[in-house]
This record gives C-alpha cells, sequence and structure tokens, in this order.
C-alpha cells in the first residue's frame, strides 16, 4: 500500500479552505492565460465573496456531488492550485478530472503531473474507478504532454469547439483505464515498487 | 425562405405538449432498450408528473436549457420522438443534440436521420452556429449509421466509459462543422 494516499514527490492534496481558497482564486483568475486553459466560457471576474459562497454551498452538499482538493508545494506548504474529480456516476466507475496549478512559477516543473499521480492513486486504489477521464484544449500543449506523462491516452479530438482570438480551437478527450494505471504502476499502487 | 424550415421528408418538429409528451416519454421508457441507447442513465422509471413537471419547469426557464422539439411523422401527424439542442448563450458558437424515437416500430424508418437533417438546417441557417456535437454508444450501431448519414464525423471514443450487461462499452463522439453541411446542401 502507498504510505501516504495524499502525498506525491512535489505536492500534496489537502482539503480546501474556502477563505483561502476565496482569495487565492481571484488572483489566479486574473491571469487570461490561465482562465483560458481551464474554462471554456468566455473569461470572466469573480469575486473572493462569490467563489466562497459557491466553495461553501459544495462543502455543504451531502453526499459530495463533487471532490475538490487544493494542491500545496511539499516543500513550503504554499497553495499552488486545485484539483476537483466531478460528473462521478457511480455505475460507470468513470469520473472527469479537473487540475489548475495557479502559481505560475510552479509551471512546466512537474507539480501539475505528480498531483494527477496522486490523484490516479486514489481514484484507482482507493474510490476503485474504471476509468478516469480528462478534457484539455488544443491552446495547452503543456497541459497535453503532463496528461500523457501521467499515462493519459488521446481518445478524440472534438473538432473546433472553441473560438478564440479569431481562430477555432479543438478539444481533446483523453482517458486513463484502470489495466493501464495499474500496468504502468508494476500492478500496484504508486509507491509499491 | 418559403419552405417551411421545420419541416422535412417525413417528419416535422412541432412544439412540446408537456402532458403528451410525458404520456409518451413514460411510455417508450418501459422499455429499457430505448433508455439504454438514449442515457448511461441507471434506467429508472418515472412518473409522467414527474416527467411533466420537469417539461414545464424547463420550458418555463429564460433562456430555456434546452430548445425541444417534437418530432411528429408528415403523414398521420403522430408523435414519434423528440430532439433537443442545448440553449444557452453559444460564444464559440458550438451545441449538442439529443435525439430518440421512442417506439421501435418507428425505428429503421428513416424518421431519425429526417429529423436530424431537420434540426441540422435549424442550427446552421437559423441559429447559425458553427458546429453540431453529439455522443452515442458503441452498441446503437443503427444510431451511429444515421449520424453518419446526416453527415456527422467520428471524432473519438471514450474507451469502456459504459458498464452494461457484463462489459465495457465504448461512447463514440462525433461533430459536423458547419462548413461541411454547407458542402453536401449546396
Amino acid at each position: 500500500m502507498s504510505a501516504q494516499l495524499f502525498r506525491g514527490e512535489l505536492v500534496r492534496l489537502a482539503a480546501v479552505d474556502p477563505d483561502e481558497m476565496s482569495k487565492a482564486m481571484p488572483r489566479w483568475n486574473l491571469d487570461s492565460e490561465f482562465y483560458r486553459m481551464l474554462d471554456s466560457g468566455p473569461q470572466a471576474m469573480f469575486s473572493a465573496k462569490k467563489v466562497k459562497e459557491w466553495i461553501e454551498k459544495d462543502l455543504e452538499k451531502d453526499p459530495a456531488q463533487d471532490m475538490f482538493f487544493c494542491i500545496r508545494a511539499l516543500a513550503d506548504d504554499r497553495l499552488i492550485g486545485f484539483m476537483s474529480l466531478f460528473d462521478n456516476t457511480g455505475h460507470t466507475g468513470d469520473a472527469l478530472v479537473g487540475i489548475g496549478i495557479g502559481e505560475r512559477e510552479y509551471w512546466g516543473k512537474g507539480y501539475g503531473t505528480d498531483a494527477m499521480r496522486v490523484m490516479l492513486d486514489y481514484v484507482f486504489n482507493e474510490l476503485n474507478y474504471r476509468r478516469l477521464s480528462l478534457i484539455v484544449f488544443e491552446h495547452n500543449p503543456r497541459g497535453i504532454r503532463s496528461y500523457e506523462k501521467a499515462g493519459f491516452v488521446r481518445e478524440g479530438r472534438l473538432r473546433g469547439m472553441m473560438a478564440r482570438d479569431g481562430r477555432r480551437w479543438d478539444w481533446f478527450w483523453m482517458g486513463i483505464l484502470r489495466e493501464e494505471w495499474a500496468a504502468r504502476n508494476g500492478g500496484g499502487a504508486r509507491g509499491g515498487d | 425562405m418559403d419552405d417551411d424550415m421545420l419541416k422535412g421528408k417525413l417528419v416535422r418538429l412541432v412544439a412540446s405538449d408537456p402532458l403528451g409528451e410525458a404520456e409518451a416519454i413514460v411510455r417508450w421508457s418501459a422499455n429499457s432498450v430505448y433508455r439504454r441507447l438514449c442515457s448511461t442513465d441507471v434506467p429508472l422509471q418515472y412518473s409522467t408528473k414527474k416527467y411533466k413537471e420537469w417539461l414545464e419547469k424547463d420550458a418555463e426557464k429564460d433562456p430555456p436549457p434546452f430548445n425541444f422539439f417534437s418530432i411528429h411523422t408528415l403523414q398521420d401527424d403522430r408523435l414519434i420522438g423528440g430532439i433537443s439542442l442545448d440553449g444557452g448563450a453559444y460564444p464559440s458558437g458550438e451545441t449538442f443534440v439529443g435525439i430518440g424515437i421512442g417506439d421501435p416500430a418507428d425505428w429503421g424508418q428513416g424518421y431519425g436521420t429526417d429529423a436530424m437533417n431537420v434540426i441540422l438546417r435549424y442550427a446552421f441557417e437559423e441559429m447559425n452556429l458553427r458546429r453540431v456535437a453529439l455522443d452515442t454508444f458503441e452498441y446503437n450501431p443503427r444510431g451511429v449509421r444515421s449520424y453518419e448519414k446526416a453527415g456527422f464525423v467520428h471524432e473519438g471514443r471514450m474507451r469502456g466509459f459504459l458498464n452494461r450487461d457484463g462489459r465495457r462499452w465504448d461512447m463514440i463522439f462525433m461533430g459536423i462543422l458547419r462548413e461541411e453541411w454547407e458542402a453536401r446542401n449546396r
């Protein structure tokens, strides 16, 4: 068994503190490059109050509809981003995963990939899902590379789903099956090798 | 401009009557084959009252979450199914279409393909959208053939998404671009 389910090599996943997250999110969202990688809708600005209300409303749901985690750097426990699992339908054993590294200085250094590996371990070895899916936009090659490193396979290309900056952009569907994850980890849990 | 754009060769699209639609959905949904073709959800059975409430609640929203039409045969004006485009603001000119023909006796007669042709014309020539998408399941080859006939292109497969009857099935993504539709209808 993994020694610590929510701890990777660079980051750990932790519970969301609505006060802390509602301050960080509006600041991250000022960065439109970040926002456009995260969301397909037209960029909007949300107040800390609004973000806090959403998070608190979500936390009140029982059972939790979506799972929401914050990502903290192990080195100094700094809040650098968040992760969520949503659209999980118990009977198919699939969910969508979303990830955002809001602090730019942590981009391209393996933090997101590490967080994704932690999530995959949780999804397959604790939640017992059969597969995990994600959507990434054509204009986010860094994200695509990171997901491939974590073991995701390209499953589809939805042509011209989004119009931005005067052209159309594809969406990529990616997925990883439980068997694929197990094969990459010597048949067991991450850290079990 | 003189043609009724909601009328096809075999069917026409009409406003939904919540009570009639709800009664039909309950009748069609008693058949799990139909339900499994429509949805990934576990096919629970709901009452006419419940469906009517949902349809009425949706119809009251402004803008509506779905642009929903009932499908009627041209020949005898019979309700045979429904088709809808996702509602909203369409910032990228993109939407999602869902279709169901309820009674197995009406399957394979070209009604669905005809209804799809009508809604694509509506989406591209009236709503001025750029793209329409749908997804369907590996065990629905009749649907896939119909969508291909209407011009949809395969865009991907979500491997093993559904677990039904003891095996896993892919979800299939399809889409059609405005240019493709125009090239077919010029």
